[in-house]
């Protein structure tokens, strides 16, 4: 690879997780079996610890060992990640994990008291949603990713919060899914084809029309992303690819279309009543003495003024 | 008449009556109004708010919904009392379009607004509003767009209709001094000294209840709880509904309730399908509607009805609500790319319009409707649907007839009726 090319791939997996980390606010990776999620989120918390954000991991579903592994010390010095894989109920009562449990630790992240851009990875949100009542979980989620909207009085520039949430579709229902997407800014659905990942990208700006588009891609060993073309053979049918928009007019038994000469032959015709434009112009000409209208009736050469009245027979 | 000139009391006010009964010399009814009667407080007037109107079918106050498309469709307006409920679109923008117009109007007309939001705080909502067009400026402007519209075919004299040259076009535009129903552009904000002139309140959830707070399970969430109490108050203290007598102008108190049903306001009505309070929705709809029955005020409510889980409280909400307008936008959907609905944004339907001291209401014989936002209208138009002409149709537009000819109502022909095609 050339070294142009290699910038070019270089700039083109930074607009994916540019374009993913632009918005601000919850970032959705929804993820099934087939196609993990977590590689994506871990490539996302380096992307974020090498712009200089504050990282914060609420870690779950895996051990702080699994996590870190494949990150090189320099991240892993800068990540501060809360435990609750461990000990989620705190049993060992050692002191060291915090008060109240993953939901005090995203409380505590709502009222911070330095500004800069923070990220917050959540492994997982579908650890969460199981444990927590679906509405106090999306008022957390809310408060915790708006709070660069809301200034605090002393007027300072408020760094952007980015939550990202890994959600396992296959163990939810329609219903807490719905209304986590409803209040996310960004959702990232992970799929693919003959080994190829691709990741639809749904980015809803605020009174804007949300913007779809999906990206191929994969993941390399130290987490950074190499982005691809779709896979050479289409395999799924789409439903409506090359057809022509239909014309109504294509298969009748009578011509709707002229041609140039027909529609000159159309012009130099004389009308079935005999009109010159001055007589024309002289009717158009708007008269407002008279109210009532008249009718001009020029007999043509096949009408027959016929003298007798033929209701004359008729005994009226 | 003799009754009041031989009764006891004021003879100042025996002679006065007698006087003005030999006035007025026809009738011994006497007109109740400012001249005849010399006190001050006199029986009930004719009631004039600005902004509002008395319907034509039954005399019942309306106010503007900010659309006069979608007054047109529902009856002259809104009622006054009555609350409207839009069934939001997926992605919130067209609904949140509607809320936005139906504020500024009250901005406009001097009404007091009251909004209320889980997500965003009002003093944001209302900065966001859309400017409201005045007269001069509008009417060059729809001329201009009627006129790049029809460019291509002006230039055709007409042959043989040519006396139709003479008729002046049709004025799709707004009238040009309408004091119901204003129009809006949605590219530009409302002008910042029109939002301090007007009185508003606002309803912000996370700053009345700490989020910390243990809920305790009751039959109301405890966000509706503070929701009802809030606006309970303002119509108490403000006297909308007659409480404290108001020396000035008797004025409307318009309510805009944002995504009411979301699990930000602590409802999992759309997390899950039997909930612990599934049924606090419909009572606040319940308690709301009383409220507005005895005060002077119309309600706004956007709910998000396409997460709601459970249809049958969908069926609830609808008859707990007076107007009930869902929005249907294509967006993400498979109709974008549709040829048949191409020229529209969304489809608008009209689920429901109430019958108010009547016993018919005023339903307009239209049912398939489509709404565009142009740049800077949002109009709303009748469907229509090029005719099915030939047997070489590709399948796919076939079907999409056929599915959306089952929601057409009889004004869009018999052509497309079921599934199967019978051509003629």
């Amino acid at each position: 690879m050339t070294l142009s090319e290699g910038a070019r791939a270089g700039t083109r997996e930074l607009e994916m997780l540019d374009s993913l980390l632009a918005l601000g606010g919850l970032v959705l990776l929804r993820d099934s079996v087939e196609w993990e999620g977590r590689s994506l989120l871990k490539a996302l918390v380096k992307k974020s610890a090498l712009c200089g954000e504050q990282v914060h991991i609420l870690g779950c579903e895996v051990s702080e060992e699994e996590f870190r592994e494949g990150f090189d010390s320099d991240i892993n010095n800068r990540l501060v990640y809360h435990d609750f894989f461990r000990d989620p109920l705190n049993w060992s009562k050692t002191g060291e994990a915090l008060p109240g449990g993953p939901l005090g630790a995203l409380r505590a992240m709502c009222n911070r008291t330095d500004l800069g851009p923070v990220t917050i990875a959540l492994d997982s949100l579908s650890w969460l949603l199981l444990h927590l009542p679906c509405t106090i979980l999306c008022q957390t989620l809310h408060t915790v990713s708006h709070q660069d909207s809301c200034p605090p009085g002393d007027g300072s520039p408020v760094g952007k919060v980015h939550v990202l949430g890994l959600l396992h579709e296959e163990l939810h229902g329609r219903g807490p899914m719905g209304a986590l997407s409803s209040l996310a800014q960004t959702e990232v659905t992970l799929g693919g084809t003959m080994g190829q990942a691709s990741a639809r990208i749904l980015c809803r700006r605020p009174r804007q029309r949300p913007t779809d588009q999906t990206q191929w891609f994969s993941i390399l060993p130290d987490f950074s992303l190499d982005l691809q073309e779709g896979p050479s053979i289409e395999s799924q049918p789409h439903s409506d690819p090359h057809i022509p928009p239909v014309d109504p007019t294509a298969h009748l038994t009578f011509n709707l279309h002229l041609s140039k000469k027909e529609r000159e032959a159309r012009d130099n015709l004389t009308l079935p009543f005999q009109f010159s434009s001055e007589k024309q112009e002289a009717l158009l000409r708007p008269r407002p003495s008279q109210a009532t209208s008249h009718i001009f009736y020029e007999p043509d050469a096949y009408d027959d003024l016929d003298q007798e009245d033929p209701d004359d027979d008729l005994d009226i | 008449m003799a009754a009041v000139a031989t009764c006891g009391g004021d003879a100042g006010s025996a002679g006065s009556a007698v006087a003005t009964a030999s006035k007025s010399n026809v009738t011994s009814f006497q007109r109740r109004g400012p001249r005849a009667s010399g006190t001050n407080d006199s029986g009930p007037r004719l009631v004039s708010i600005t902004g509002t109107r008395p319907s034509v079918r039954n005399g019942q106050l309306l106010v503007s919904t900010g659309l006069p498309a979608l007054d047109q469709l529902l009856g002259g307006g809104l009622a006054v009392g009555t609350v409207l409920l839009i069934e939001e679109d997926k992605y919130n923008i067209y609904s949140s379009l509607l809320f936005k117009y139906f504020l500024a109007e009250g901005i406009v007309n001097g009404h007091t607004l009251l909004v209320a939001s889980a997500n965003e705080d009002p003093a944001n909502i209302l900065q966001e509003l859309p400017a409201p067009l005045l007269d001069d400026n509008c009417k060059k402007e729809f001329d201009e767009d009627v006129y790049n519209r029809k460019t291509p075919e002006s230039n055709i004299k007409m042959k043989i209709a040519w006396r139709y040259q003479l008729l002046p076009k049709m004025e799709i535009g707004p009238v040009s001094s309408s004091r119901f129903g204003h129009y809006y552009d949605a590219s530009k904000r409302i002008p910042q000294e029109l939002i301090e002139a007007s009185k508003w309140h606002g309803f912000f959830l996370p700053e009345k209840i700490p989020s910390t707070l243990k809920v305790e399970p009751c039959s109301l969430t405890h966000g509706y709880i503070k929701l009802l109490q809030f606006i309970q108050n303002i119509i108490y203290e403000e006297g909308f509904d007659g409480s404290n007598p108001q020396k000035k102008q008797k004025n409307i108190l318009r309510i805009g309730i944002q995504n009411l049903g979301s699990p930000l306001w602590g409802d999992d009505i759309c997390c899950t399908e039997n909930g612990d309070s599934s049924h606090s929705l419909t009572k606040f709809l319940y308690v709301l509607r009383g409220l507005l029955r005895t005060s002077l005020s119309v309600c706004i409510i956007t709910m998000p009805t396409h997460l709601i889980q459970n249809k049958a409280v969908i069926a609830h909400i609808t008859n707990l609500s007076d107007i009930v307008v869902g929005l249907e936008s294509f967006i993400g959907s498979e109709r974008e790319t549709n040829p048949l609905y191409k020229d529209y944004h969304g489809l608008i339907h009209i689920r429901q319009i109430p019958r108010l001291n009547n016993l018919v209401c005023d339903e307009s014989d239209v049912k398939d409707l489509g709404f565009k936002l142009k740049r800077k209208l949002f109009t709303i138009e009748r469907l229509h649907l090029p005719p099915d002409l030939s047997d070489t149709v590709s399948r796919s537009s076939k079907q999409d007839l056929a599915e959306s000819a089952k929601r057409l109502g009889p004004g869009c022909g018999m052509m497309a009726g079921g599934k199967k095609h019978l051509d003629f």
